[in-house]
């Protein structure tokens, strides 16, 4: 099928569902299926890639989960009754990916949106109370896709419970992260980030109960999203209220993705020997160590990211991190 | 301690002895130390258990001290601890022994604990600690065996 080029027929996927995708096209949303050539790699002959009459000598199943992302900018057919069937993904400047979190030996990738500008890790002051652990997960994730990351703590309203956050926050505020510290409840601190967000395309992730939702609530009124209280008797945890994803538009400019919320978040194409570049205050130690590049910075002697962790140039939380998250990979 | 993002079993960095961290041996929650040599590693930072160290040099058994409630390491009738000092950055620690711990190896330490170089003495002055003294043999053996044995001070002395 020769894909269809009218300019009127491309748009930009606002939400997907199971088997159904929301396509922004002219400011219309048109529920798009996806052409099953999609799923599939078709494998042509090397000898004439050019040739007019191109036999199909093999197809692949394609490796991803799902081929089309929130954000992916897309070609689609127009059928005659308002839907349309996705059938062809244009390329994209940026992804934010994770392996499927689906049973089975063959690891998938899961691309959790393209086409972003940052990534906005969201966090609770207090409940459920933040694990740096995964803040340092998202961090990887987002500096080796090459997007920056703003950190944004919510619930500021209830940071009187958790004494160390400020000590917390600090470590990654001398590595140069930006932090914006929110409440969609009282509305601190929401004027500032409103000024970062604008004009961006932004993706918002998190743990469930850290207030995504409510944050794009109190970000763009009038969205009336469905939250729920974070559960009482299960320590604090968030229960699963957004369960897909979603792409808003805002009113002072740009966009914001809204995901569900994610207990699990591994790392997607990210070699351990290159995991230490992506830990912005180890990189610079990189290949400064007694075995060079062979080093996995632990129990080498004469390594410099050791000892700037001992200089109190690295925090030992982050390294701490780079070795949890060293010993996955 | 060749597992140090782990609280299981390990190899001794130190004496190559496999190390069960199984709390019904040892009786402790933590176990960082070697009950063979009773060298230990140095993988704990701020807190007992935090594994934030970065230095993760070998840490050698240089004395014994004793646990009191109010002046924790102080000398006593209190709980037996081991006291390590790190081979690298000479961070010295306290721990505590644990159930399957060598008794005899922890005379040695004690033993060796009465000849100590000035600069380590002058390390625990600082630290504030107080070790077992000579005339503490006594009550440690009492502490590891339950009686003074003639057999044990002859091998101290």
């Amino acid at each position: 099928m020769k894909p269809n080029t009218n300019e009127h027929d491309q748009g930009v996927v606002y939400r997907k569902t199971l088997g159904h995708y929301t396509v922004r096209a002219n400011g219309r949303d048109i529920d798009c299926v996806l052409s099953s050539l999609l799923r599939k790699q078709l494998i042509y002959p090397i000898a004439d890639p050019t040739s007019l009459r191109r036999r199909v000598q093999k197809v692949r199943e394609v490796e991803h989960i799902d081929p089309v992302a929130i954000g992916d900018h897309v070609r689609f057919i127009r059928a005659g009754d308002g839907s349309g069937m996705i059938n062809q993904v244009l390329p994209r400047h940026s992804t934010l990916s994770r392996p499927a979190p689906v049973p089975g030996q063959r690891v998938f990738e899961q691309v959790i949106v393209s086409n972003v500008d940052q990534v906005i890790p969201v966090f609770a002051a207090a409940s459920p109370t933040p694990k740096w652990g995964l803040l340092d997960r998202y961090l990887v994730s987002a500096e080796a896709s090459e997007l920056p990351a703003l950190i944004v703590i919510n619930k500021l309203d209830m940071a009187s419970k958790n004494r160390r956050l400020e000590a917390d926050l600090e470590i990654y505020r001398r590595i140069g992260y930006k932090i914006r510290m929110v409440s969609s409840v009282t509305g601190q601190g929401l004027d500032e980030l409103q000024a970062l967000l604008a004009g961006r395309t932004s993706v918002l992730i998190g743990k469930s109960g850290v207030g995504k939702t409510s944050l794009l609530n109190a970000i763009q009124p009038g969205l009336g999203l469905r939250i729920k209280e974070v559960g009482r008797g299960d320590l604090g945890k968030g229960r699963h209220t957004t369960t897909h994803l979603e792409m808003f538009g805002l009113d002072i400019g740009g966009a914001l993705v809204d995901t569900p919320g994610m207990r699990e978040f591994g790392l997607w194409d990210i070699n351990g020997e290159d995991l230490a570049l992506y830990f912005p205050e180890m990189a610079g130690y990189v290949g400064q160590c007694k075995f060079g590049l062979s080093c996995r910075h632990d129990l080498e002697p004469g390594c410099a990211i050791r000892q700037a962790v001992m200089a109190e140039k690295v925090s030992p939380y982050r390294y701490k991190s780079y070795l949890n998250l060293r010993e996955e990979l | 301690m060749n597992c140090p993002n782990t609280f299981g079993d390990f190899k001794c960095a130190h004496c190559g002895q496999i190390v069960s961290s199984a709390h019904w041996l040892s009786g402790v929650n933590n176990r960082n130390h070697c009950s063979y040599c009773l060298w230990s590693r140095h993988l704990d930072l701020y807190a007992a258990g935090d594994r934030l160290s970065a230095c993760k040099a070998t840490m050698q058994p240089i004395a014994l001290t004793s646990k009191r409630s109010r002046n924790k390491y102080s000398r006593g009738r209190g709980e037996l601890m081991l006291v390590h000092l790190c081979t690298d950055c000479s961070e010295i620690s306290i721990n505590r022994i644990a159930a399957d711990d060598d008794a005899d190896t922890l005379l040695e330490v004690f033993n060796d604990s009465c000849s100590l170089s000035n600069r380590t003495l002058n390390l625990l002055l600082e630290n504030e600690i107080d070790i077992l003294p000579p005339e503490g043999l006594p009550v440690l053996q009492l502490q590891l065996f339950g009686k003074i044995t003639n057999i044990r001070l002859a091998k101290i002395v």
